[in-house]
């Protein structure tokens, strides 16, 4: 292979990136508007979540203490700001609105649960006492906070009152202490952005060459297959790099995400993904005869890095029979190891295997890219 | 001295044979023309020689190197059909990249530049992008980059083709001082009247050279008084020995 060769090519990609605004704006805005779309609408609690409250509970008179009602001090110590409350008197009424859709629960406390509770809480009488809680499911997200708020407000209301649960969980955050959803997202989405944009815009310069004949002419030369191939690699993972660099900095200005370890390490994977997303967008030009039909290969390219490389969710949530999919997916190693270090402050030493994972990968589809340029008719 | 020579070269695709045990002889230092309609192998042939296509059986060599050679592919220049440039390029950027690929010097890449753009006519033009240049002119910055690193043989695939009369002629006084400076030059075309500014032409049908000659002396052995009769004539000789063809005889 001759350098002066490589160098000319990637030069040449480099010029034609530059001079194509088009490309150049969905490298850097794209990813940039996701990153800013999926920063403002997941990382903010959920709030304002309709509940209707029916409180009839009568409360109860203690002597020495005085009145006490449980059930005002459960609803006044909900944040209000997380539920949006009603009040109703008819338990009935507030139920017909729920099925109406106008709220996604209903709270309901009993006439008795202030004696029911104080009953509860002397020991040896078997007693009980209990909140009824009407609740919408369609959306699990809203139910789910509705039901950590409500356990949350009883708890604290227990506390308020002397009462406590016997065991406790001692927390101890070994990584990501205050961590946030974009900690956790723009990792993700820098592998994500650069494995789809590089891939693509491979995918389509390559057609481009094919069709145009750009790559009979230059194959007619002394440049070889794999002087083409590693100029393009030079080119991308370098722009990928750039690009990374680009989101990590609007990331920590604008989002504040943490960076733990060394970012240069991030850097090196996120090169060495694009490397890999060359060849394949290489590899998969010489599926198509045209350009229009890239658009083909978008679901191909898109859905299993979305599904399965953990950007959005974790990759424990995938079911147990499909995760070992994920590890032919290859931005799923570069999340993990991005994350690592971002979140972790992890080193070289612990991710090493994320990065072999990703040379293996460079290394198979540089060799067919190659292979498949090499084929004449 | 031969500069081209091939022997039976075969090219397949699946039943159809694009070259038909071809023979095709060129001398060096002369400008060869490969004619014939559309689908007679032209364009095939010259894709086998410069080794973008596989043969399927024969030989063939190009300097005295068996080809597929890479080695001799510095000592080429192939001008494809298409306009084959990067249009996201200038028209400097696209001579300086093939000037690179051919091992030049910045320095050598731009005096050849100066001496090829005043040629082509498109001095001005030196720093437009390719995709704002009509296709004329795209024509002659494909040439401009096929002969940035002065090869000692020209394939030419079409090279007059979109080009306006007086240009093309310029184009062809250009070839002929190509030739006096030694190099070989093989140009396919369907343009049969320009074809007679070569020193020697073959005419191809269905693969294979049905006749070859210096221009003049096809027209005289014919009794025609330009080349495209002079074709029918061979062609029809041809087809009364082949018999009938699906298509009536190559056109």
């Amino acid at each position: 292979m001759d350098l002066g060769r490589i160098l000319a090519v990637s030069k040449r990609v480099f010029i034609d990136l530059k001079n194509d605004k088009r490309s150049l704006a969905l490298i850097i805005i794209a990813p940039l508007f996701s990153m800013a779309v999926f920063g403002l609408a997941f990382s903010g609690e959920v709030e304002n979540i309709g509940v209707i409250i029916v409180n009839h509970d009568t409360g109860m008179d203690i002597p020495i203490v005085g009145d006490v009602d449980f059930a005002d001090q459960v609803i006044d110590n909900i944040d209000h700001d997380t539920l949006d409350i009603q009040e109703s008197d008819d338990l009935v009424t507030a139920i017909e609105s729920l099925e109406a859709g106008d709220a996604w629960a209903v709270i309901y406390f009993s006439e008795n649960y202030t004696a029911n509770t104080m009953a509860s809480i002397i020991p040896f009488t078997n007693a009980s006492s209990e909140i009824e809680l009407y609740i919408d499911m369609s959306n699990v997200n809203l139910a789910e906070a509705i039901i950590i708020e409500v356990n949350s407000a009883l708890m604290a209301t227990m506390e308020e009152n002397g009462g406590s649960l016997p065991v406790t969980v001692e927390r101890t955050e070994v990584y990501g202490q205050n961590a946030e959803f974009m900690d956790f997202f723009v990792p993700g989405i820098v592998s994500f952005a650069v494995y789809l944009f590089t891939t693509l815009l491979t995918l389509m310069a390559f057609i481009g060459e094919r069709v145009s004949g750009t790559l009979s002419r230059v194959l007619a030369t002394p440049l070889r297959e794999s002087e083409i191939v590693s100029g393009y690699a030079l080119t991308f993972s370098i722009v990928g790099t750039l690009q990374s660099i680009f989101m990590i900095v609007v990331g920590i200005l604008a989002f504040d995400v943490m960076i733990e370890g060394n970012i240069l390490l991030v850097f090196m994977v996120v090169a060495l993904l694009a490397i890999v997303c060359q060849a394949l967008g290489i590899l998969l030009s010489s599926f198509a005869q045209r350009e229009a039909q890239a658009a083909q290969f978008l679901p191909l390219i898109v859905m299993p890095a979305f599904l399965l490389s953990g950007v959005f969710w974790p990759l424990e949530a995938i079911p147990a029979w499909l995760r070992p999919a994920s590890f032919l997916v290859p931005p799923s190693y570069s999340i993990t190891a991005a994350r690592s270090v971002m979140i972790r402050g992890w080193g070289l030493d612990m991710i090493w295997m994320d990065m072999v994972a990703l040379v293996i990968f460079a290394m198979v589809l540089l060799t067919l890219a190659v292979i498949s340029l090499k084929k004449k008719g | 001295m031969l500069a081209v020579k091939t022997d039976k070269l075969t090219k397949n695709y699946g039943d159809f044979k694009a070259l038909d045990e071809l023979e095709l002889q060129v001398i060096k230092g002369e400008i060869y023309g490969l004619l014939g309609p559309n689908g007679a192998g032209k364009t095939t042939a010259i894709k086998v020689l410069v080794g973008l296509l596989k043969k399927t059986s024969g030989t063939a060599q190009v300097l005295d190197i068996e080809i597929p050679n890479k080695q001799i592919a510095s000592d080429i220049g192939f001008m494809p059909q298409e306009t084959a440039m990067y249009i996201g390029l200038t028209v400097h950027q696209n001579m300086e990249f093939f000037g690179k690929l051919f091992g030049m010097t910045k320095e050598q890449i731009a005096i050849k530049e100066a001496e090829l753009l005043k040629f082509v006519d498109l001095e001005d033009w030196k720093d437009e992008l390719v995709q704002n240049l009509s296709g004329g002119m795209k024509h002659r910055v494909s040439l401009a980059c096929t002969l940035i690193h002065e090869p000692d043989i020209l394939f030419l695939d079409e090279p007059t083709v979109g080009v306006d009369p007086k240009l093309r002629a310029n184009f062809w006084k250009y070839f002929n001082k190509l030739k006096e400076n030694g190099t070989t030059v093989i140009i396919t075309t369907h343009y049969m009247d320009e074809a007679r500014n070569c020193d020697r032409v073959g005419f191809m049908r269905q693969g294979k050279l049905i006749a070859e000659g210096i221009p003049n002396e096809i027209m005289k052995d014919t009794g025609t008084d330009n080349l495209e009769d002079a074709f029918l004539h061979y062609a029809t000789i041809g087809e009364a020995s082949d018999g009938p063809t699906p298509d009536g005889g190559g056109e």
